[in-house]
């Protein structure tokens, strides 16, 4: 057996678990109704897509994580507990690569739960925004589905840098009823306390403009944030916004992804043996 | 470099050089926080022939199951994997195995078989595990002694040279333990080297070509279950088990041989004839052996 060929096979697994699994749907559900509650609430619908992302850009810092952690936490503890992983074992199936589908397979379902969602809002903002003020332009660009779409894509890349960390802080118990507790603390810590690091540092003069922009691109959330900023709100919106540059950011979520999986994968390696 | 680095690792065959055993243990030692699990351990599994590794609970028959599979790394010694390189040289059925419950019995043998390069004909192979009738059954709606049978079946899937069984037969009522005994000593008979870690005596005495016995220490006793019995003058394995465990209780050994010398008792496992029925009147305490506390392999 290739490789390419176990990862295929693990993933379809993964996505025909989470396909049987109500709860999902109903997680689904959930975070598509908040958003659209928002979206109406906040009336970013009657006003265009930039106005829907200001009202949506800090709900989906809280919601996201909570989503990363709902289908995350479970997956690999449970197959630890059941004895699966010591099975796979035995089928040439690497923890490398076990972790490596699992992830796969686990930022789809959080992909298709927020991506659906957000393309529903996205739909909505665009059948709903008043003619008046659907085209919202200033000199620096134009309000347009695009702009929609990278915020999608950014929030993707938030959401699946988010689930590798939660992978990550379930293999660190021992089983799956203390995986829940693992995940929500490691999402916590590396979300409030990294943002709260960043304060205090400010507040005590640790950081220099430009190292507190360097900083702030290694905290996921504050990434993520930035990435909005940069690519998405800064469009319309004159002068520095103070976040990390977009690749800054970027480079930042992509490593707390990588760096995730690759503990995830060593750790998993140390418990199976 | 430790000893323990110098274990083989799975799936990396070696000469053969004319030994007959496709798994070797020399000199093997496990210690979990400075408690010795066992002391030198040497086993030769031979190809063809059912191993059955028995003892009291805890003393670390899991945990030597374990360290065959590569999934525990010992403390000192080596292990070796000489028989032929393929894609999967050891199977394995866990103490207390489960399944994904949402899936079928047939979906779940697919995905593994899916993950083997041979051709897996899965009717046949839930058939062989008796669990043809239930194939479009979620895991989820499985008893445990259902779900221990497609844990058999996930083992021998793609017929791996070596199998290893931690208790095939626990929660399973007699009549089935007595089928997953028997299918696992057809896949003996057809080549396959089957290590199983058991407490039901009757079935290791009836199916298992060599048993080893595990002490505190490591290896009690060793040798065919015939060999065993005419070695303690008893009447059968249980009493044979009694006489290595508490010799107060039993028989007593004659030149038995120790945790201190286990190769003297630690022969090469070799495949015997057709196998030997066993007594009904020791189903019950294998039963009870079977509820006890289940064997954690000594870990903490």
């Amino acid at each position: 057996m290739n490789s390419l060929s176990i990862v295929t096979t693990l993933i379809g697994r993964e996505l025909r678990t989470a396909a049987r699994t109500r709860s999902y749907y109903l997680l689904g559900l959930a975070v598509g109704g908040i958003l659209l509650g928002l979206t109406f609430g906040g009336g970013g619908a009657a006003t265009g897509y930039i106005p829907t992302v200001v009202d949506l850009l800090l709900p989906l810092e809280v919601l996201v994580p909570i989503v990363a952690v709902a289908i995350g936490y479970r997956a690999i503890p449970s197959d630890l507990d059941r004895g699966e992983v010591a099975m796979l074992d035995t089928y040439a199936v690497s923890p490398a690569t076990y972790v490596g589908a699992v992830y796969l397979g686990r930022a789809a379902v959080l992909s298709a739960i927020v991506g659906v969602a957000l393309l529903v809002v996205g739909l909505v903002v665009a059948l709903v925004a008043a003619p008046d003020t659907g085209v919202f332009a200033t000199h620096s660009g134009v309000d347009s589905p695009i702009l929609f779409g990278r915020f999608l894509v950014v929030t993707l890349v938030f959401g699946n840098a988010l689930v590798a960390v939660v992978l990550l802080a379930s293999i660190v118990v021992s089983t799956a009823r203390t995986a829940i507790v693992a995940a929500i603390a490691a999402v916590l810590v590396v979300v409030v306390g990294g943002e709260a690091a960043i304060v205090l540092g400010v507040l005590d003069g640790v950081f220099t403009e430009t190292t507190l922009q360097l900083a702030l691109g290694f905290i996921p959330n504050s990434a993520y944030r930035g990435l909005v900023f940069e690519t998405v709100i800064g469009v319309l919106s004159a002068g520095e916004s103070g976040y990390a540059s977009p690749l800054v950011s970027a480079v930042g979520l992509l490593l707390w992804t990588g760096g995730s999986l690759g503990a995830a994968a060593g750790l998993l390696r140390w418990r199976v043996g | 470099m430790t000893d323990a680095d110098e274990a083989t690792s799975r799936g990396e065959p070696t000469d053969n050089d004319g030994d007959t055993s496709v798994v070797t243990t020399t000199g093997l030692t496990k210690e979990y926080g400075g408690r010795p699990i066992f002391e030198g351990v040497d086993l030769d599994i031979a190809p063809g022939a059912m191993t059955a590794v028995i003892g009291p609970n805890g003393i670390g028959k899991t945990t030597l199951l374990k360290t065959l599979l590569g999934h525990v790394d010992p403390t000192a010694g080596t292990v070796t994997y000489t028989g032929p390189d393929v894609d999967r040289p050891m199977g394995y059925l866990p103490q207390e195995p489960a399944f994904r419950p949402q899936f079928t019995v047939s979906e779940t043998v697919d995905f593994y078989a899916s993950l083997v390069d041979a051709a897996v004909d899965t009717e046949e192979l839930l058939c062989e595990v008796n669990l043809y009738e239930a194939r479009n059954r979620r895991v989820s709606a499985l008893s445990g002694g259902m779900r221990r049978l497609l844990a058999v079946g996930q083992a021998v899937l793609g017929t791996p040279p070596v199998v290893c069984c931690d208790e095939p037969a626990s929660g399973l009522d007699p009549s089935m333990a007595r089928r997953v005994f028997e299918s696992l000593a057809g896949r003996a008979a057809d080549g396959m080297a089957v290590v199983v870690a058991s407490h039901t005596l009757s079935l290791v005495e009836t199916y298992a070509d060599h048993v080893v016995i595990l002490e505190s220490g490591g290896v009690a006793a060793a040798g065919s279950p015939t060999e065993l019995i005419e070695r303690y003058d008893a009447a059968d394995l249980w009493a044979v088990y009694d006489a290595v465990i508490d010799p107060a209780a039993g028989t007593t050994p004659p030149d038995e041989p120790t945790a201190a010398d286990p190769q003297a008792g630690d022969e090469p496992a070799t495949t015997v004839g057709a196998p030997r029925r066993g007594d009904d009147s020791s189903a019950e305490r294998d039963a009870a052996a079977s509820d006890a506390i289940s064997d954690s392999g000594g870990q903490p």
